[in-house]
């Protein structure tokens, strides 16, 4: 049941009805077991992976709580004969017990996704040194499990939560059935967003009245997250294929041009299955964190990935970044090469590497293969080259007399960091690292002249879908242009009411006549729905 | 406070951090702003920030970034 298929559609509008009819204090239920039918009916087999993921959070969860509790109550006992020393013993000990739960948690989520994840990839690697290296062709055979839907999304969702409970950030969930739906929301299980416990579970659990205004806006969003999907994103893949399997025989025009469409594709798949979760959930009344905030005007790498993806983003930047940045070592470090005279390498220190690890691991999160990690180490290499070259690219822009707020220069950054993007995305639409240079290579070397027939005829691009995929791009390009001064739906919303039917007659045609369904068609394909 | 604005004002001198209270949410300060922050009032204060002080919410304000301060110079 795809969230680009009639199926999810009846789902959505079942479930709905359904909750809005129930009485207030049974909504969640309603989602729960829309959830879990929905998470069953994709993939039964995969249910014991989110039951084990739910259990084990919500038993860790209890634990660090109740020892606390008691903590908190033994203090208040024995406040007049304890000493300062003592309590801090004291609290010291609670603390390396609820650590203690917290690792072993965090080491049966994380350890579960990354056996699926990456144990088939490893044995790969390991067949191919043994055959390399010693002959050897006793092959260890691959184990047979696909990775289940959304389990990197809901494990980090999940391993957050956990996180935040042991920093007393929150208190847990005591009801178990409300804690698994937070886990298994379903508009969100497929790729996200990763929300926060304080933003999301507070809404799943509070009664909701029925708003047409939820109703409708949901909508408009949901058909624009369709746009984005099946008119852009499904359009532009096949050509996207077709070229990176045979790049010698096409040449760098086709590759550069294979290059934008990706970039296009990705965000429209992406962020389309985000506008189509975010839709779905505003319906129910819930407002789900935002994903995307037009990447494609960033003006840095570092601001680019503020703005895409950016619930995967802070987690790794509230989870991994800043405890490392914090960590003891690494502040020792940095201080050791301060008293040594390196004052700015000594500040950057405590940065650089906890971003390497980051890095490294955003890398392996989108995927198991090495290219994955060099992708993310070339984002790593460009992050720290942008900020340590912050100061030559400021002179050079006051000897030309450029204004860094002028709209010339912000273009200019735009698209720089645009192409950069592009760029890195050549390990994601090639086998291995050393195709992706090779399609680079190709880009500046191979100029044979571009002929538009080759396109039409022997890619899965005919002329009236390039024309349809152009102009799709450039009104979303012109719909975030806009979205730049606020939101779109309300100005939609504050026409007169024809026009908001004409906008959303036109949409919903464009989706219909327009939305690719072409030969091997698989609109429950999201790339992200893979991670 | 003063030493804490001056301290702000280092990293970022165009803040009105007399009135800023969104210094995170608004994106005044970035990851890298934060992490230098931490830095300086570690050396300064002789304080231990440790990952679970590391929320938007001690880093939004100069105020909010005092009171940081002060709960962990009383611990």
């Amino acid at each position: 049941m795809s969230f680009a298929s009639m199926g999810f559609a009846f789902f959505v509008t079942v479930v709905i009805v359904i909750f809005y009819i129930v009485p207030a204090k049974f909504q969640w239920v309603v989602l729960l077991a829309a959830s879990w039918y929905f998470y069953g009916y994709y993939s039964f087999n995969d249910l014991v992976y989110i039951i084990i993921t739910t259990v084990s959070a919500y038993v860790c969860a209890a634990l660090i709580e109740n020892a606390r509790i008691r903590q908190d109550a033994y203090l208040k006992d024995n406040a007049e004969t304890l000493s300062k020393e003592d309590r801090k013993e004291y609290k010291a000990r609670t603390k390396k017990h609820q650590r203690l739960f917290l690792i072993c948690t965090l080491v049966l989520n994380f350890g579960i996704l990354a056996y699926l994840k990456y144990a088939n990839i490893t044995i790969a690697y390991i067949n191919m040194y043994r055959l390399k290296w010693f002959g050897d062709t006793d092959f260890i055979p691959f184990i047979r499990v696909l990775l289940p839907l959304g389990i990197s999304f809901y494990t980090f969702q999940t391993m957050g939560y956990l996180i935040d409970i042991y920093y007393g950030k929150y208190a847990r969930e005591r009801n178990f059935l409300k804690f698994a739906l937070y886990v298994s929301f379903f508009p969100q299980i497929v790729q996200g967003p990763i929300s926060r416990f304080g933003q999301l579970a507070p809404q799943l659990y509070s009664p909701k009245k029925y708003d047409f205004n939820n109703i409708r806006s949901g909508f408009y969003r949901i058909m624009w997250g369709l746009f984005k999907k099946l008119v852009i994103a499904d359009r532009l893949a096949g050509y996207v294929t077709s070229v990176m399997s045979q790049k010698e025989y096409f040449g760098g025009f086709y590759i550069l041009l294979a290059v934008f469409f990706y970039s296009m594709q990705i965000y429209g798949d992406f962020s389309g299955g985000i506008d189509i979760a975010s839709g779905v959930a505003e319906m129910f009344g819930i407002r789900l964190t935002e994903n995307f905030e037009r990447p494609f005007f960033s003006k840095s790498i570092s601001e680019y990935w503020q703005r895409w993806h950016i619930t995967l983003g802070t987690w790794f930047k509230d989870y991994i970044f800043y405890p490392l940045s914090v960590n003891k070592k690494i502040l020792k470090l940095g201080k050791r090469l301060r008293e040594h005279g390196h004052e700015s390498l000594g500040k950057r220190i405590p940065i650089y590497i906890p971003m390497l690890f980051v890095w490294i691991l955003t890398g392996m999160w989108h995927g198991s293969e090495s290219r994955f990690v060099v992708w993310g180490l070339f984002n790593y290499v460009f992050i720290v080259l942008g900020t340590e070259l912050e100061g030559v690219s400021a002179r050079i822009t006051g000897r030309l007399r450029l204004r860094e707020s002028g709209t010339l220069m912000k273009s200019y950054r735009a698209f720089k960091t645009f192409w950069l993007m592009s760029f890195l995305r050549l390990f994601d639409i090639n086998q291995t690292p050393s195709d992706a240079f090779r399609a680079f290579r190709l880009i500046f070397t191979d100029w044979r002249t571009f002929d538009i027939v080759k396109v039409y005829e022997q890619l899965s691009l005919p002329q009236e879908d390039f024309i349809v995929a152009a102009a799709a791009i450039v009104i979303l390009f012109v719909f975030e242009l806009i979205q730049r001064k606020g939101s779109v739906r309300e100005r939609i919303f504050a026409m007169p009411v024809a026009c908001q039917w004409v906008i959303l007659s036109v949409l919903f045609v464009a989706v219909s006549v327009f939305g690719y369904y072409g030969p091997g068609y698989d609109a429950s394909a999201f790339i992200y729905g893979a991670f | 406070m003063d030493r804490i604005i001056e301290i702000l004002r280092e990293i970022h001198p165009e803040t009105d951090y007399e009135n800023e209270t969104h210094l995170i949410d608004n994106r005044i300060f970035d990851s890298f702003d934060v992490v230098t922050l931490v830095g300086e009032l570690m050396d300064e204060y002789d304080i231990e920030i440790t990952a679970e002080h590391m929320i938007p919410e001690n880093f939004n304000s100069a105020s909010a970034i005092y009171a940081l301060v002060q709960s962990l110079e009383e611990e």
